[in-house]
């Protein structure tokens, strides 16, 4: 199947998500502003934060804004649209991958955009005024690219985890809490940091990738390190992939009838 | 023939209620990650000095944390009950029994809350004795610290609660809790203590019922004294009658606004 095939379907799904926002109009707006004050919460922790102890490490709540900037944006975004990537183990264990299996398109790009959240919305509009504030115009296309390569990054690891579910049953509650992992490291600044733990998160788990190297080098830019973030996204795109078909071949179906509505 | 069709019920109770085991243990130990990241934030700010800040030390400083992380997040899905019953009509069939349905609801629940307090605790504790060190506490002070954490998840639960009676108005009251967490993760000091808050963000939240959560229990936890402990117990049993009165109130416009569809 080809890349236009995908693209139709991909804004077919958009226009049901649109769709149904409007219809749920209440609940998405009040959704997305939770969000958005969750968020801002949690800069109000760091501004008390930074406020007694001004500079940790090189960081101040300047870099901290920039962090968050990128991962509720590339978080916001990998859940708007990929809105499925944290239920691939569910779905897998449950037997409902079956009604992706059916039809003639990739069955993880179907099955990781057929959910939105509206949660996610707000995170991304909160990012998207965080980056405002924090970036100058010039910045921009490097905050784009970095919050696709930071996108890319989660959403595979989120299928590599989630993949477990072929391999050892329900892998539920271990996705759950990987990813959950990946998210919390990532909205900490990386050089706190040290020793065994800044190697797993920026190998293993790649919570740095995430959130606190798109700050380094929209800070302070470096081919280096850009080239290696784009490496690290390629090498956990390819791994998710092949994770997944590999495992495809083991699924056994369940006997769950779906009907989906 | 004949057993092996009840070894395999066996084989999937058991794998059912490990499922459940498994379930409980992964949040606690997420919330120990958070105390491990929380461990290298405070690290990198003491630095290798044995300074204090605001009167801790790094070792109160962490396991102030372990004690706040461990009252707050102890509590179970205890909103998502009470939406679900209001939502789905549930609730009209305890209405008729002799029992009220928050108070059950208290009691069926608040064992889980205190197994998971321990567990959270528990691990928290290892990590911390690891990377950290231990703590100075007096046994004698053990019951009286037990006491305070009590009446925490007790107002905890009220609050809780509380948000929950709402969705009679609110379809959704999820969104509540969130914000409601927030709240006591930021000013009822669970993140920081209320020391390190400008002054006056520091004296409001000092007065708010989020702080008898997270903050006052945990102070007293590292750094007990008498008068500050009676001045808690206080407070916290003056916040545990207002919600009490609070949730009466809105509970029995709730009701009275029930409309029972058949049987």
């Amino acid at each position: 199947m080809g890349l236009k095939e995908h693209l139709i379907l991909f804004k077919e799904y958009m226009k049901i998500t649109l769709a149904s926002a409007m219809e749920y109009r209440f609940n998405f707006i009040l959704q997305s502003i939770t969000m958005i004050l969750n968020d801002a919460i949690w800069i109000v922790f760091w501004w008390i934060f930074f406020t007694k102890f001004n500079v940790v490490n090189g960081w101040q709540l300047k870099e901290l804004l920039m962090l968050y900037a990128v991962v509720t944006f590339s978080y916001g975004f990998s859940g708007f649209i990929f809105g499925n990537r944290h239920h691939v183990a569910n779905i897998i264990a449950e037997g409902k991958l079956d009604f992706y299996l059916g039809l003639p398109k990739s069955e993880l790009f179907h099955l990781l955009i057929s959910k939105s959240s509206a949660f996610s919305f707000g995170d991304m509009i909160f990012g998207l005024i965080l980056a405002i504030i924090s970036f100058s115009i010039w910045q921009w296309p490097l905050f784009l690219l970095l919050v696709i390569i930071s996108a890319i990054i989660s959403i595979s690891f989120a299928v590599i985890v989630g993949s477990l579910s072929f391999y050892w049953g329900n892998a539920e509650e271990t996705a759950k809490t990987l990813n959950l992992g990946l998210i919390s490291f990532a909205m900490y600044p990386l050089p706190i940091f040290k020793g065994f733990v800044r190697v797993l998160i920026l190998t293993i788990i790649p919570a740095g990738f995430v959130g606190s190297i798109p700050v380094e080098l929209l800070n302070n830019f470096n081919w280096q390190w850009l080239l290696l973030s784009i490496l690290v996204a390629i090498v956990f795109f390819a791994i998710a992939i092949f994770v997944f078909k590999k495992g495809l071949k083991k699924y056994e179906s369940g006997n769950l009838i779906n009907v989906r509505v | 023939m004949g057993f092996n069709k009840y070894y395999e019920v066996g084989k999937i109770s058991l794998s059912n209620s490990f499922v459940y085991i498994i379930d409980f243990l992964a949040k606690s130990l997420f919330i120990g990650l958070i105390i491990f990241i929380f461990i290298n934030l405070w690290k990198v700010v003491y630095g290798d000095s044995t300074s204090l800040i605001d009167g801790f030390t790094i070792n109160m400083m962490v396991w102030y944390l372990v004690m706040t992380e461990s009252i707050v997040t102890s509590q179970g899905p205890l909103l998502e009950e009470i939406g679900d019953e209001i939502r789905s009509g549930n609730i009209a069939q305890s209405l008729n029994k002799p029992y009220n349905f928050i108070v059950f609801k208290y009691a069926a629940g608040f064992g889980n809350t205190f197994l998971r307090f321990m567990l959270t605790f528990t691990i928290g504790a290892i990590i911390t004795l690891i990377f950290v060190g231990g703590i100075e506490v007096q046994l004698a002070h053990l019951p009286l610290l037990l006491l305070t954490v009590l009446l925490a998840l007790t107002i905890n639960f009220l609050m809780i609660a509380l948000l929950g009676i709402f969705t009679f108005w609110l379809e959704d009251a999820r969104a509540l809790h969130f914000i409601y967490q927030k709240f006591v993760f930021v000013l009822g000091g669970m993140l920081l203590p209320l020391e390190l808050f400008p002054q006056w963000l520091g004296d409001f939240s000092r007065v708010l019922p989020f702080s008898y959560v997270a903050y006052h229990p945990a102070k007293l936890w590292v750094m007990f004294n008498w008068p500050d402990f009676v001045n808690v117990i206080m407070n916290q049993l003056f916040w545990i009658m207002i919600f009490i009165i609070a949730i009466a109130l809105v509970y029995r416009i709730c009701i009275e606004k029930i409309s029972i569809n058949g049987g």
